[in-house]
């Protein structure tokens, strides 16, 4: 089962640290797919999907930003009350930790698309599919 | 088989070291007191007459030196020559603040050069091999001494100061340099550019390196060794008493041989100045013996060391001095703690950091505050904000066992820390900010 590609860079708790990072991107015409940024006292860290991991990935590095490569499951849900609820009922019966999720913009607008960040993806994707919840591939994510 | 520079003073008895001491002694202090107007009123002062010492065995009687005689004599006070015998100043890099200037004769230079050219034979110099020479070059005393000591062995010798590494490691390449000499943290950043350059230490020829002028930790050694695949040697010195070379590290890299057939070297309690026997920490302590334009009697290095006279396997005789434990000017009292940077970077480098970090010490609320800034590497991030959290806790875990009092500790990105081409800066005291009132 191919999973999808995240992306994480570290970003020191300094002015301009998100700002270098869209540069370089921008620079190398990478698309952001998703992406959400967890901050600490210390340090953020950006979390990203984009459309060439590969390309992204050693042109981060090269710049020498600390970055780590990190299979998620992707899934898309209708954009009703309670879908969310549903998932996490989902994995919580099957005992699937969450680390953390967020949602990116989905294909279309009554639909809503999460990355979820789980301890066994193996058994968070049973789980979803047993659960009828409809996952996204990398190439899902890179049409979109 | 070991080779020495000057073997009969290198391997001399003690017996007879001690003869050739105390006879250049008694003469040095007979031609300060007859010459220095600020040496005879000094030992006037203390009730000291030349006659007094008749031996290394009086040294005692004689008054120290500081840092603030330096001072105070500046530029010519402690001039023991006229000016028209000298041929050369040099001065510190005023890391304290303060600049030293320091005379040469041309027998002074030759002495001083004489003393790099035995640590390069030490680390396995010869005219064979090529010396790259990435100190800075100028006042500060470690490109010269270095470029002096290496054209006496008769090394072909790269004066490439510091600075530019790329080119530094394209001379390397195409001039096949064998040994390297700069300070401990250049070569780390030499070392790692290697790295960054897809080159390998195959790709290098460099056998040694002779590394100095700063502090620099065991743990630090052998990340460089590893980094540059060679054996790396300490040196010590201080541009007070002539610059690099008045002690170096031979094969058995357990300590630095005093060139003391030229500064006669003493360990002293720093509160009281009492003399301390071999094998206990106390100051460094320098009487130069054959220096003969700007000779220092008992100049207190503020350096905190160890002496021992054990066998060598080197076969060298030259009392041994260990790494300074740090400069008692870059010692910290954080909550009543003594705290040295290197215990830090001891710390840093045995957990797998690299030894890039900056110290801040603050006062809060009349409470002394340690935060380190670590540079992590790439291979240390993680997605996941608790690990960064944990690593951050059990790098602060460590060192605090290692210090007794509890630092903060900030991992950042890699390559984020400013690198050093000279001394490194690594630690921002902000309370002296604070305890000195603002003049205008």
């Amino acid at each position: 089962m191919a999973y999808v590609r995240q992306i994480s860079v570290f970003l020191d708790n300094k002015p301009n640290q998100l700002t270098g990072v869209m540069k370089l991107l921008k620079n190398h015409t990478i698309n952001i797919r998703a992406l959400s940024i967890a901050d600490t006292k210390d340090f953020g860290i950006l979390r990203m999907i984009v459309d060439d991991t590969e390309k992204a990935v050693d042109t981060l590095r090269e710049a020498s930003y600390a970055v780590a490569e990190t299979e998620i499951v992707a899934i898309t849900i209708p954009d009703t009350p309670g879908q969310l609820s549903r998932v996490l009922d989902i994995l919580g019966e099957q005992n699937v930790n969450i680390e953390y999720l967020y949602a990116f913009l989905g294909k279309s607008d009554r639909s809503v698309s999460f990355v979820i960040r789980v301890d066994d993806n193996d058994a968070a994707y049973a789980a979803l599919e047993s659960g009828g919840i409809i996952r996204l591939t990398s190439n899902d994510i890179s049409e979109m | 088989m070991e080779k020495y520079w000057d073997k009969e003073i290198e391997t001399m008895s003690r017996e007879d070291m001690k003869q050739l001491q105390s006879e250049r002694l008694v003469k040095q202090v007979k031609n300060v007191y007859e010459n220095v107007k600020y040496y005879r009123d000094l030992m006037d002062e203390n009730g000291v007459k030349p006659e007094d010492i008749k031996s290394i065995d009086d040294l005692h009687k004689l008054p120290f030196l500081s840092k603030a005689d330096l001072r105070d004599a500046y530029p010519y006070g402690l001039l023991a020559r006229p000016l028209g015998d000298c041929v050369r100043i040099q001065s510190t890099s005023g890391t304290t603040g303060r600049r030293v200037v320091a005379f040469y004769t041309q027998n002074d230079v030759d002495m001083w050069e004489n003393c790099c050219a035995r640590a390069i034979t030490a680390a396995g110099g010869t005219n064979e091999d090529v010396c790259q020479v990435a100190y800075g070059y100028g006042l500060f005393t470690g490109g010269p001494g270095l470029n002096g000591g290496s054209h006496k062995v008769g090394c072909l010798t790269l004066p490439m100061s510091s600075g530019n590494t790329e080119r530094q490691i394209q001379f390397m390449r195409d001039l096949n340099a064998t040994i390297l000499c700069c300070t401990p943290s250049y070569a780390a950043y030499i070392g790692e550019t290697i790295h960054d350059m897809g080159l390998s230490p195959d790709d290098i020829k460099l056998k040694a390196g002779i590394f100095g002028a700063e502090p620099w930790t065991e743990e630090m050694r052998q990340t460089i060794e590893k980094s540059l695949g060679i054996k790396a040697y300490d040196i010590y010195g201080l541009t007070e008493t002539s610059g690099p070379g008045v002690a170096f590290e031979c094969s058995e890299q357990t300590g630095m041989h005093i060139n003391e057939d030229n500064f006669i070297p003493e360990i002293i309690d720093p509160d009281t100045g009492e003399v301390l026997p071999d094998g206990e920490v106390g100051e460094l302590v320098f009487t130069s013996i054959t220096k003969e334009a700007f000779p220092l009697l008992r100049y207190r290095t503020r350096d905190l060391c160890v002496l021992s006279r054990g066998k060598c396997s080197c076969g060298r005789t030259l009392v041994k001095m260990t790494k300074p434990m740090g400069r008692s000017d870059d010692m910290m009292i954080i909550r009543g703690v003594n705290v040295f940077p290197s215990q830090i970077e001891t710390v840093l480098i045995a957990e797998g950091y690299a030894p890039n970090y900056i110290i801040e010490v603050d006062r809060v609320n009349n409470s002394d505050t340690l935060d380190i800034s670590v540079e992590m590497k790439p291979e240390q991030f993680s997605d996941k904000v608790k690990d960064m959290q944990d690593q951050e806790r059990a790098l602060a875990l460590s060192i605090k066992t290692m210090l007794g009092i509890n630092p903060k500790v900030h991992l950042v990105s890699p390559k984020s820390i400013a690198r050093s081409e000279g001394k490194a800066v690594r630690v921002i005291d902000k309370r002296k900010l604070h305890d000195t009132p603002a003049k205008k």
